[in-house]
C-alpha cells in the first residue's frame, strides 16, 4: 500500500464522508487492513471501499465478512461489492452429518463467466490484484432475499394460496430450471438458502447469488443443492418454516396425524408435508413436498426431475388475480 | 453380451467392501469357474478444494495409496480362499466427471461382466439424500447383469 493524498478528494465524493486519508491498495491479499475509504486498482479499475458486508442467516445476529466489502466504482460511482481471495475449509453440520465445505474464490469466477447475461444470476466480472489474488466485482442488487419479499405480501396462508401462490413458484420455477441448467454444465451452486436468492425489483428476476461453496462428493454431486432447492419450495409453499414445535403451537389438531415420514430426513424437525396443516394444497404439489421427507422411497438426484413433477402441479393453483 | 461368471468386485475406502469381497470369498472359495475382476473407483482431489499444487498431488498420492492398499487386500482374500491367482485381477478406475456408480457401471459394460458385487454400507435417509449411495445407483442403472449387495 502507499499513501495516495490526490485521492482523498475523489474517496470524499464517492464516500460521502470526511475520511482523513485514501490509500492506493494495489494487493488484497490482507484484506483484514483495508479500510474505509481506501481505494482498490485492480487491472486499471479503481474502487473506492465503503465498508465490511454483515451475513445474518434467519434471525443470527449477523457476521461481519471482512474479505467482502462494499465499494463504489471509481468512475461511474455504481454501487458494487467486492470479494477478495479467501479460501478456507472447514466443516458444516447437515443432519447430523459433518460434511467438509471448502470456500473456493476461484469456483465462484468460474461460475461467474459461466452466467454472465443470465438474470438468473449475479452478475459481475473477476479482476486479479497485482499479488494474482482474485478480487470478484460484483453488482449491488435492488432489492432483497426471497424471504422478505414474501414476508411482503400481507395476508393469511389462505389467501396466499388464493391469490399469490401460483405466480410464486412460477417465478421459483425460473429460478430452480436456472440451477439444473448449472448442473448441466458441470457446475452446483452449493449453498442453496432462502436468503442466497434474491428479488431484483429492478428487473423483476429471481437471481441466485453467492457460488463459493464447494463440496467433493462421491457419489451424487447435486444432492446438496436438491436438498436446497426443497427447502426454499417448501418455505415459498408455506411462507415459513413449519417446525414440530410450532405445529404443536398453531395447528394441535394436526399433531397427532403426524409421523417421522412427514419431516426433512435432513433438519428433522422440519415438516415436509405441508398438507397436513394446509389441507387445501393440492395432491401434485404436496407429492413433490414429499420427495424431500422420510417417507420418500426415491429422492430427486436432478433438477429435471424436480421440475417434471413440480410444473403441472402450479398448473393445478388457483389462477393469480390481476 | 455379459457372462454371469465374469464377476466385478467393487472396493472403496470403506471396511464393508472388504466383508464383500470375504462374502464372494466364502461363496467362490476353491472354485476354478469364476473370473473375478477387483475394482477401485479413484476420484481426483479437484482444484477448486484443493488449490495449491502440491497439496492436491499429496492429497492425490493419499487417496490412490489406500485404494491400492484395499485392492491388495481384496486380492490376497480371493487368493486365499483357493481362487487362482490367474483368475484374480485388480484395477484402479479413474472417475473423471463420472459418478462412483457411472464408473462402475462403464466397467461392466466394457468388461462384460455378468456380476457385480458391492458392499451396503446401511448409509442413513439424510445421507442417501444428500450424498446418495453408490450400491442403489447399481441397483437402479443395472439392466443386463447380476447385482450381489452385501450387507
Amino acid at each position: 500500500m502507499r499513501d495516495a493524498p490526490e485521492l482523498l478528494e475523489r474517496a470524499r465524493e464517492l464516500t460521502g464522508r470526511s475520511l482523513r486519508q485514501a490509500r492506493l491498495v494495489t494487493d488484497t491479499t490482507n484484506f483484514m487492513n483495508l479500510e474505509l475509504g481506501d481505494v482498490l486498482e485492480v487491472e486499471g479499475r479503481r474502487f473506492v471501499l465503503k465498508g465490511t458486508e454483515y451475513e445474518g442467516r434467519f434471525g443470527l445476529d449477523e457476521q461481519p465478512k471482512y474479505w467482502v466489502k462494499r465499494a463504489v466504482d471509481w468512475e461511474d460511482g455504481s454501487a458494487k461489492i467486492l470479494k477478495l481471495e479467501f479460501f478456507e475449509e472447514f466443516d458444516i453440520s447437515r443432519g447430523g452429518i459433518k460434511v467438509r465445505c471448502y470456500r473456493s474464490p476461484a469456483k465462484e469466477a468460474r461460475i461467474l463467466a459461466m452466467v454472465k447475461g443470465n438474470p438468473n444470476f449475479m452478475q459481475g466480472v473477476t479482476l486479479r490484484d497485482e499479488a494474482g489474488n482474485l478480487v470478484r466485482v460484483l453488482e449491488r442488487i435492488h432489492g432483497g432475499p426471497l424471504d422478505q419479499h414474501l414476508q411482503k405480501l400481507e395476508c393469511d396462508h389462505l389467501e396466499y394460496f388464493q391469490r399469490h401462490m401460483r405466480g410464486v413458484l412460477t417465478k421459483l420455477s425460473v429460478a430452480l430450471e436456472a440451477i439444473g441448467w448449472l448442473h448441466n454444465q458441470g457446475a452446483h451452486h452449493g449453498d442453496i438458502r432462502r436468503d442466497h436468492l434474491f428479488v431484483d425489483e429492478t428487473s423483476g428476476a429471481w437471481p441466485w447469488i453467492d457460488f463459493d461453496y464447494k463440496f467433493e462428493f462421491k457419489q451424487n454431486p447435486y444432492g446438496l443443492d436438491l436438498f436446497g432447492l426443497g427447502n426454499v419450495l417448501t418455505y415459498a409453499v408455506a411462507r415459513r418454516d413449519i417446525t414440530h414445535h410450532l405445529v404443536r403451537q398453531e395447528y394441535p389438531q394436526a399433531v397427532e396425524t403426524l409421523s417421522n415420514e412427514d419431516f426433512s430426513p435432513v433438519i428433522k424437525n422440519r415438516l415436509m408435508n405441508l398438507k397436513k396443516i394446509y389441507p387445501y394444497l393440492p395432491e401434485s404439489l404436496n407429492n413433490v413436498l414429499l420427495h424431500f421427507s422420510n417417507g420418500a422411497a426415491v429422492f430427486y438426484e436432478r433438477v429435471e426431475e424436480l421440475m417434471a413433477e413440480l410444473t403441472p402441479a402450479i398448473a393445478e393453483l388457483p389462477q393469480e388475480e390481476g | 453380451m455379459p457372462i454371469w461368471n465374469r464377476i466385478l468386485a467393487t472396493v472403496d475406502e470403506h471396511d464393508i467392501s472388504l466383508e464383500a469381497v470375504r462374502y464372494l470369498a466364502g461363496v467362490l472359495g476353491g472354485s476354478d469357474a469364476c473370473r473375478v475382476r477387483i475394482m477401485s473407483v479413484y476420484q481426483a482431489p479437484e482444484a477448486d478444494a484443493h488449490p495449491k499444487q502440491e497439496e492436491r498431488a499429496a492429497a492425490a498420492a493419499q487417496r490412490k495409496e489406500v485404494l491400492l492398499d484395499r485392492l491388495e487386500e481384496a486380492r490376497q482374500i480371493l487368493v486365499g480362499a483357493r481362487i487362482a491367482a490367474y483368475n484374480v485381477s485388480t484395477r484402479l478406475e479413474e472417475a473423471g466427471g463420472r459418478t462412483i456408480a457411472e464408473t462402475i457401471m462403464a466397467a461392466q459394460l466394457q468388461g462384460g461382466f455378468g456380476t457385480i458385487v458391492v458392499g451396503r454400507r446401511g448409509v442413513s435417509k439424510a445421507e442417501e439424500f444428500l450424498f446418495g449411495s453408490v450400491s442403489s445407483s447399481i441397483v437402479h442403472q443395472a439392466t443386463d447383469c447380476a447385482v450381489w449387495v452385501i450387507n
